[in-house]
């Protein structure tokens, strides 16, 4: 990096910078046009990256782009070393990198390292015969019982994890589709060459990854071959390359289980600096038809504290569908019935829609889970569209239904691409409800009271208090269960306000009070905040002050969906009376 | 903290005098108006290091033929303002320079008397006290610890700490956890468990779904209650989970007996003269349903109860369902209170508290939605009394302590449905009267009904939603 570019002068200081960080997830494909194929591109993207920054982003978070068949959306990688032609070349990864760092952002990349695509030149040598160099690259068998203990994810189009090989008479292992053959970690060979992988791509600039389905690396007789000691020695010794070589980078890991297994990932902060918090995000979607809160309190009591310069990354939707593998089968069930009334919105076990439709296009709904998303610990990870309230297609194949092409604006394809109608990847919408001519960032842009300025408005609150980022989080007990309230405080819990204290480390503490209703009624809410007595709330968007914090529980009302987050200060004449 | 204990003292005369008119004022005061008289038994100074500028005194005090547990706070009246804020009801009086007030609304004097009831082993930084009930007032101690100070003293063990204990000791972990109990002379004078923070009792929560079906049902006519986004059948199935595995604690901690058998002929009876006091016109219907409540054979082995078991007894938290406050119900004697009886006494008490919650949110609505109202809220009964006797009977080895057949089962329900009903129309009757006819709805269900539909197993709740409204299970109670 050069020197003067915005991101590389603080990087040493700041190597935690993604616990404080605002993630945007971009289907490289879907993002922007630039050279008139009808397929997005690296430089489309470049060439929207000051939208990016104006909005607030401070990481972009790439779906793969590397040399792929794409039979399953480029997580069926071909080539580690290449990008997809009609992305781009390497020269443009390392230019949108530069280019983003001067904006003060960053740039993470999804690595597929559990499979490969059947088509990489690696599994085309291993299958020609049991004693050819790449023999050992992958995990064969002669028959398809070993590992019977392990689910298959991918239940609507796979029936087994093993797959008949005719050309080398042998069974080949896949945890996920069977045109990717999963990798064989034993071998020293494919352990040393996936890192030359992760150095390569750092050395082309990228801050980090996103590591996709790490818990499958490895495989062992009588086990569910998920979460094995031998991955997370793989994780270890990743982490130690990682951060010896190129301090200030990111591994987030992709382990979609509960919180108390997925907590292992992050080690003794020597794994992956950040995991992917999955159960939490149905359960927002939970809290609001229910108009309780107990869906969210609920599996945040049950995840377990992570190490100090861990960071939890939350979302409320993205490029799959709406994970219900985390919740009971009476939730799942109850999952579908409210949010999948069409069949079609079903898929493997989940949901593929978009957050607008998810919550039937009530903005007041899509701000109070981003009021949540933006305020529960973890860092935000938003995906491209949300912020303008984007619609899904459902009658597109397999995922694609919520990669339509991003809605830059009124004009012809959505100002996405020049290019004829026909020879786009993904037709954008057009409904009138959630289609370009009604839903696009252009006219957003100009309406101040848009969904689009309220969200990098939030950003920007967000952005002045980074104990969103980095504090401890307090349940506040409330007796009306449709209001979920909690203190965000840069104070250990315990140690925050206990009155009379001037300590210097208090009087530099950050609280921040969030209370939201979730139900769609107006709620009142009494809050036991006697351990803020004599502090002033200050509504943070308007920094209107509310009465101070006395002895009785404070009182607030809600609007229906309503949310405050009120910064808590030390009033200037405050009586320690009490 | 310091040392605390206490001294034998005697109260001043002035607050003596004034404890009479303090008394007629509190909830938990058992008597109408000012006693005759009032007797000081035992009287003290909570002598504590941490107390500056005030004392604390504790007392038991006769009034009217029962006993009374004070804690007074005692501070100069230029002071008093101060620990008083937003509690000004808990003044006693002044006298001179002195004021006196219920000590419980001072953080420094109830920090200063969990000291003293704890030996020294809690401690806090912070105190507020709840709202009061019947029979004690709970201070909660920086949202971890809730203190229940007995008020209206039975003398001996409080039902609510032995019990509470008991369970606990079982491994039951439903209960919230016994920290202090703070006995003087074999009676028990104040209980400390665990606080659930952020839990919201059953009622409310129940009230937040029936307002969400309620809010679709006006707008789009009848809706299935299962079909609303704040259906409450699966909490509803997890609290009768959760009360099996309570009434099997009871049994494991107090054993079991016979005695419901013998008790069963004059509890019926006993039934039937109710029903004959207090809706006489009912009581010809209700023959069926008396003549095959004798018909029972074995109403199944009697068990230590909650006795006083409702929505509002039972607290949803983030680690599922509690249950709170086994001190029975608080209008009977205490030796009744303590009675083993049939573990169907509780379960009934909770289909009867799913009959009122709907019943009572009916009440903020408007008439003319009443018609379709009332349909979503015999669905959403219905449905969750389903779920809750479902989950209830789901329990593993809960037939151990249930009748022997599941027709007995069934009639023994119903019948503590009945002598539920019955109570709560006495009860309303004498204090809440608008609220009468919920119960009086409830027994004309029961008394009028096919006695074989009322003593039918319970049906499905699916997670559909599509409840068959012509497939009445047994639950009853329906208006």
């Amino acid at each position: 990096m050069a020197p003067g570019e915005r991101v590389s002068g603080t990087a040493s200081a700041d190597v935690r910078w993604y616990q404080r960080a605002v993630f945007y997830e971009v289907l490289v494909r879907g993002f922007h046009d630039s050279n008139d194929d009808g397929s997005g591109d690296i430089q489309g993207l470049v060439g929207k990256l000051d939208y990016l920054q104006w909005l607030g982003v401070d990481c972009i978070w790439l779906l793969p782009f590397y040399q792929s068949p794409l039979r399953d959306g480029g997580y069926d990688i071909s080539d580690y070393w290449t990008v997809l032609p009609e992305f781009g070349q390497v020269a443009d990864v390392a230019q949108l990198v530069d280019e983003s760092h001067r904006r003060g952002m960053r740039v993470i990349a999804d690595l597929v390292m559990n499979h490969t695509s059947d088509q990489h030149p690696w599994f085309v040598e291993s299958r020609q015969d049991s004693t050819n160099p790449k023999a050992d690259w992958y995990v064969w068998s002669d028959d398809d019982q070993r590992y019977s203990q392990v689910r298959t994810i991918f239940i609507d189009t796979e029936k087994s994890n093993w797959a008949w090989d005719p050309q080398r008479g042998q069974y080949y292992w896949h945890r996920f589709f069977s045109h990717q053959p999963d990798l064989n970690y034993d071998n020293p060979d494919v352990a040393d060459t996936m890192l030359d992988v992760v150095r390569y791509w750092l050395d082309v600039g990228l801050d980090g990854f996103r590591l996709d389905a790490v818990p499958y690396l490895f495989e062992r007789d009588g086990t569910d071959c998920e979460n094995l000691p031998e991955t997370h020695a793989y994780l270890r010794r990743l982490r130690k390359e990682v951060d010896s070589l190129y301090p200030g980078k990111v591994l987030l890991a992709e382990a979609n289980q509960w919180p108390e297994d997925v907590v292992e990932y992050f080690g003794n902060d020597d794994e992956c600096h950040m995991c992917f918090h999955f159960p939490l995000m149905p359960r927002m979607f939970m809290s609001v038809r229910r108009e309780q809160r107990y869906p969210i309190t609920e599996i945040l009591a049950r995840t377990p504290d992570i190490p100090d310069g861990c960071s939890w990354g939350i979302f409320l939707r993205n490029h799959d569908e709406l994970t219900l593998e985390m919740v009971t089968d009476e939730e799942r069930d109850y999952m579908w019935s409210e949010y999948a009334k069409d069949p079609r919105m079903k898929r493997n076990i989940g949901i593929g829609r978009r957050l607008a439709p998810l919550v039937d296009n009530d903005r007041r709904v899509a701000e109070l889970l981003h009021s949540l998303l933006f305020s529960l610990p973890g860092s935000p990870v938003l995906y491209y569209g949300d912020e303008i309230g984007m619609g899904d297609n459902i009658y597109l194949g397999d995922r694609d239904g919520v990669r339509t092409p991003m809605q830059w604006a009124p004009d012809r394809n959505a100002g996405f691409s020049r290019a004829d109608f026909a020879q786009l990847y993904l037709p954008p919408l057009m409904d009138p409800v959630y289609g370009y001519q009604a839903v696009n960032v252009e006219a957003q842009m100009r309406n101040p009271s848009s969904l689009l300025h309220w969200m990098r408005r939030m950003l920007e609150v967000r952005a002045q208090h980074p104990v969103f980022g980095t504090g401890s989080m307090e349940v506040v007990s409330t007796d009306n269960p449709s209001v979920l309230a909690y203190v965000r405080s840069s104070l250990p819990a315990g140690e925050g306000g206990a009155h009379g204290t001037t300590d210097e480390a208090e009087l530099r503490a950050d609280h921040v009070l969030c209370v939201g209703n979730l139900s769609r009624f107006a709620q009142p809410a009494q809050l036991p905040l006697q351990r803020w007595q004599g502090m002033m709330p200050i509504e943070l968007t308007g920094r209107v002050p509310f009465p101070p914090i006395g002895e009785l529980p404070y009182f607030v009302t809600l609007a229906p969906y309503g949310f405050y987050w009120f910064g808590l200060v030390r009033r200037a004449t405050s009586s320690t009376g009490g | 903290m310091g040392e605390q204990r206490l001294v034998p003292d005697r109260l001043p005369e002035e607050l003596t005098a004034m404890l009479g008119g303090y008394l007629s004022r509190q909830r938990w005061y058992a008597g109408k108006g000012e006693p005759a008289s009032v007797t000081v038994q035992d009287q003290a100074l909570v002598v504590a290091d941490e107390l500056v500028g005030g004392r604390l005194l504790w007392a038991v005090v006769e009034a009217d033929g029962d006993r009374y547990q004070l804690l007074v706070g005692e501070r100069p009246v230029t002071e008093v303002g101060e620990h008083l804020r937003g509690h000004e009801d808990a003044l006693i009086g002044t006298a001179g320079d002195r004021a006196w007030y219920d000590a419980v609304v001072d953080s420094e004097m109830a920090i200063a008397f969990l000291h003293l009831a704890s030996g020294g082993a809690e401690d806090a930084s912070r105190a507020r006290p709840l709202s009061v009930e019947q029979s004690n007032t709970s201070v909660v101690y920086d949202d971890r610890l809730i203190l229940k100070l007995f008020r209206r003293l039975s003398g001996g063990e409080n039902p609510d700490a032995e019990v509470t204990s008991a369970l606990a000791a079982t491994g039951f972990s439903h209960v919230a956890a016994p920290l202090v109990r703070w006995r003087r002379n074999g009676a028990d004078l104040a209980f400390g468990q665990q606080f659930l923070a952020g839990g919201t009792d059953g009622w409310a929560l129940a009230l937040t779904s029936l307002r969400d079906l309620y809010g679709s049902a006006s707008t789009s006519g009848p809706y299935p209650p299962g079909a609303s986004g704040g259906d409450f059948a699966a909490e509803a199935a997890r609290l009768g989970q959760m009360t099996a595995e309570m009434h099997l604690a009871m049994a494991d901690a107090f054993g079991t007996s016979d005695e419901t058998s013998h008790q069963w002929p004059g509890f019926v009876s006993v039934l039937e003269q109710q029903a004959e006091l207090l809706v006489p016109a009912l009581v010809p219907a209700g023959a069926g349903l008396f003549r095959r409540l004798h018909q029972v054979r074995d109403p199944g082995p009697a068990v230590r109860a909650h006795g006083d078991y409702h929505l509002g007894q039972v607290m949803r938290t983030d680690a599922g369902w509690y249950v709170l406050d086994f001190e029975g119900e608080p209008n009977r004697p205490l030796e009744e209170r303590l009675r083993p009886t049939s573990v169907l006494k509780d379960v009934a008490g909770m289909l009867r508290s799913l009959q009122y919650a709907p019943q009572f949110v009916l009440w903020e609505r408007a008439d003319s939605e009443l018609p379709v109202l009332d349909e979503a809220a015999r669905a959403w009964q219905r449905r969750n009394c389903n779920a809750f006797l479902t989950g209830y009977y789901d329990c593993k080895g809960i037939e151990q302590v249930l009748p022997p057949t599941p027709q007995d089962r069934e009639a023994v329900r119903v019948a503590f449905e009945l002598d539920k009903a019955l109570y709560e129309l006495g009860y309303e009757r004498a204090y809440r009267p608008d609220w009468a006819a919920i119960p009086q709805a409830a027994l004309e269900h029961l008394l009028s009904s096919p006695a074989e539909e009322l003593v039918a197993p319970p049906g499905k709740w699916g997670n559909e939603g599509e409840d068959d409204p012509e497939d009445d299970p047994g639950d009853a109670g329906q208006a």
